[in-house]
């Protein structure tokens, strides 16, 4: 053997060492996956907050029907990409409480519209030292909704476009903007701590059980009135005012789907239960069937037992895939639910 | 209130408590009797039947107080019921942690010590500073000023306070917010509505509220001496009740099913309790969302300005149920085997933690109480919450914290007594 080539004989065998010394788990490799994939959840969220406070900004300095068009369009495409990744529970999104302040919900007590009554008629103008100070009720997209939805809100002399409610709207938005942006850039530096503590493993896998949970039990089963007193109730589901209920619970599903199932089917692929992968993807295709045309307000589906059943319906389709997932593939990943946030009242 | 809340992965946190636990004598460790799994269980029952027992004893004084007030109504019989009721609080805070896990306990407190409630079910209220529960047809009902109300479609006679009206009333129209009874609705009774936002100040309800004829305030006092005789009454009845299903030797009931079956399923049950009311419940419902969101409606004793002190027994709670320890009423002390000697024999140094962690918190718990109770500058859970007051904030972060950090720890010591899956799967069951 010539000397060349046994140099690159020996250089070849070095590399398949290292790749084998470098070989990543499964497990490592989900998380790769998983951060990789709740980066782009973020990006879209920063994006579509900055389109957001951009609308609200031309809006409020030229006011016309067309903006308020374009504003609620950019309301509803910015909150949306909040629901696909409102699954993610640690992280830098704890800092400060950022998922509330990107959405204080529920709120029976309708601590928006009391918070909202009292910038629009305090003394001193609001300013952006106003909102950081305000709490989470002013800070996120249920403030914005109530200026843009909230429909005895917009029969009063204060409806939008008026000029305090639209500096308001601005500066809401503008804080929505920058919480974005700062979660964007807190997910990526990130990266790090999150690859080398395997603790985010199980945390991570948590995280989408809680969210499938939250999903059946609170944005869906509580509003039907289907636990508790019985009692069917709009107000208990997100976003009435606006009439997207329906709509975050699709987005939501997409955001899991995307953000969150890759990295589970890898896990359960290389474990001993892979058979379950493809049902789990194949039942959140079953939930997904039923929009566009589930994409509706809630209220008259609650309304009429008729429409009711189309509810139930979706709700057969998301109790089976929390099943799969929080049941079956928790078992088989042999993840254990510990104590959340659901186990309170 | 029900918001999403997950204050810290808890993995982690407990990685970085590791060291900061040093080594605290379990205060059970002077037990004779070696702990069992069995005896362990059966000492938890012992606990929650003292607990609720003290809670019956202190809730006959505020039912004669109140009937003294009613009687009687003056300044210093106004006091002395509000004396018994803040009392009262003392037990029952404590046996909230019997409330997770034990279905039993979690069906029948909602008559009890549901919050928050829409107070203008029971009986007038300033229009200007009241916030109902969204979708509420009973929040303005006002059953005191009334013979009949009207509810969700629904016409009701309340001619004849009763307690068993008043129990037929609780959640009238299928919301939550409408709290006919039990200690909050007592409590609005004898405080009446705090219209002091984030200022300092509780409800400053007139006793002459209670007056006869031509002295009497707002109207309808013979009504709302007879809501407040109904309401204690009751109170009574029902923890009567909860202290049978605990007594020993009493038939069939609740204690005798948890002490048979297997002991595994009543570990479960105490440790789901500790855990679900530390995070969830006390850090979660009743600290987090009205710090954060700035809410005095969320604050659990808003009428009383009592929400120190309902905190701090809370997580005496917790602490009684690991250490198998319970302080009575009359001073004496309820000790026998425990959790904490069940984890101590398997990992010394996981019980010492936890241990240690129920310290912190009942430390930070107190550093809450004596804030508001302090004699100078004494600031209440409401002003702690206030916008902008970055001592109060503090002070509820600091107890959330130790809450959070101990809850991780309970998680632990489950799986150290290799209970697998901390949700009551069994809800809706009795086991």
């Amino acid at each position: 053997m010539k000397p060349f080539s046994r140099l690159l004989c020996i250089s070849a065998a070095l590399l398949a060492l290292n790749a084998s010394a470098a070989a990543e788990t499964p497990a490592q490799q989900a998380r790769q996956q998983w951060h990789q994939e709740i980066l782009t959840g973020y990006e879209h969220l920063a994006e579509q907050a900055g389109a957001f406070a951009d609308a609200a900004g031309s809006w409020c300095s030229s006011p016309s029907e067309q903006g308020r068009t374009t504003t609620e369009k950019a309301w509803r495409e910015a909150f949306m990409a909040w629901q696909a990744v409102r699954f993610v529970n640690f992280g830098p999104i704890e800092t400060d409480n950022r998922s509330w302040q990107f959405q204080f919900w529920p709120d029976p007590k309708n601590l928006i519209a009391r918070k909202a009554r009292y910038l629009l008629s305090s003394d001193e103008p609001a300013t952006a030292g106003t909102i950081d100070d305000s709490g989470v009720a002013v800070q996120g997209f249920p403030m914005a909704e109530y200026l843009l939805f909230d429909q005895p809100f917009n029969q009063g002399e204060r409806a939008l476009p008026a000029g305090r409610s639209c500096d308001l709207l601005v500066l809401v938005a503008g804080h929505i903007r920058d919480t974005a942006d700062q979660q964007l850039r807190d997910w990526q530096a990130f990266r790090a701590p999150y690859l080398a503590n395997d603790q985010y493993h199980d945390t991570t896998i948590k995280a989408g059980m809680t969210a499938l949970e939250v999903l059946e039990e609170r944005r869906l089963a509580q509003p039907m009135g289907l636990r508790g007193n019985g009692k069917r109730s709009v107000y208990a589901a997100d976003a009435w005012r606006s009439g997207t209920s329906l709509a975050t619970l699709e987005a939501t599903v997409r955001g899991l789907k995307q953000h969150f199932l890759p990295g589970l089917t890898l896990l359960l692929e290389n474990g001993n239960q892979p058979e379950l992968a493809p049902r789990i993807r194949s039942q959140f295709d079953e939930v997904l069937e039923n929009f566009p045309d589930m994409d509706k307000p809630m209220a008259p589906l609650l309304a009429e037992d008729g429409h009711y059943s189309e509810l139930q319906g979706l709700f057969v389709d998301v109790s089976q895939l929390t099943t799969l997932v929080n049941d079956q593939a928790a078992v088989a990943l042999g993840v254990v639910r510990g104590f959340n946030s659901s186990d309170g009242d | 209130m029900n918001a999403l809340f997950r204050p810290a992965p808890l993995a982690l946190t407990i990685a970085a408590a590791l060291t900061a636990g040093c080594a605290n004598t379990p205060s059970s460790a002077q037990n004779t009797q070696p702990a069992t799994r069995d005896n362990v269980v059966e000492h938890y029952a012992d606990l929650a039947h003292a607990t609720y027992e003290d809670a019956l004893i202190t809730a006959r004084a505020l039912d004669e107080a109140t009937d003294r007030l009613i009687e009687n109504p003056t300044e210093a019989n106004l006091a002395a019921a509000k004396e018994a009721w803040l009392a009262s609080r003392v037990p029952y805070q404590q046996s909230e942690v019997f409330r997770f896990g034990n279905t039993i306990v979690d069906d029948w407190e909602g008559q009890l010590n549901a919050w928050p409630l829409d107070e203008g079910l029971i009986d007038y209220v300033e229009p200007a500073e009241y916030q109902y529960e969204l979708g509420n047809a009973g929040a303005t009902a006002n059953i005191i000023a009334s013979d009949s109300i009207t509810v969700g479609g629904e016409n009701l006679d309340v001619s004849e306070l009763s307690p068993q009206l008043l129990a037929d009333l609780n959640e009238v129209g299928g919301s939550e917010a409408n709290v006919a009874t039990g200690y909050h609705a007592v409590e609005f009774l004898l405080w009446g509505q705090d219209l002091h936002g984030f200022e300092p100040g509780a409800g400053e309800r007139p006793v002459t509220d209670y007056a006869r004829g031509a002295d009497c305030t707002n109207g309808n006092c013979d009504r709302r001496a007879q809501y407040l005789d109904a309401v204690t009454d009751l109170l009574v009845s029902d923890l009567e009740w909860m202290v049978a299903q605990w007594e020993e030797g009493n038939g069939d009931n609740y204690r005798a099913k948890l002490v048979s079956a297997n002991p595994d399923a009543g570990i479960q049950k105490m440790l789901f309790g500790m855990g679900s009311l530390s995070l969830g419940e006390l850090a979660g419902e009743r600290m987090k969302v009205a710090l954060e969101a700035n809410s005095y409606e969320d604050e659990h004793d808003c009428f009383s300005d009592n929400t120190h002190n309902s905190h701090y027994y809370n997580g005496k709670g917790i602490q009684n149920v690991y250490t198998g320890t319970y302080r009575r009423v009359d001073g004496s002390l309820v000790t026998g085997p425990s959790l904490s000697d069940l984890v101590e024999k398997s990992n010394p140094e996981l019980d010492a933690r936890l241990n240690a962690q129920l310290d912190d918190s009942m430390e930070a718990l107190e550093a809450m109480r004596a804030k508001a109770q302090s004699s100078q500058n004494p600031m209440a859970f409401d002003v702690m919450i206030r916008p902008g007051n970055a001592k109060g904030e503090r002070i509820i972060n600091n107890t959330i914290m130790a809450l959070v950090e101990q809850t991780g720890s309970i998680e632990q010591a489950a799986r150290e007594l290799g209970i697998q899956a901390l949700a009551p799967d069994d809800a809706g069951h009795s086991f």
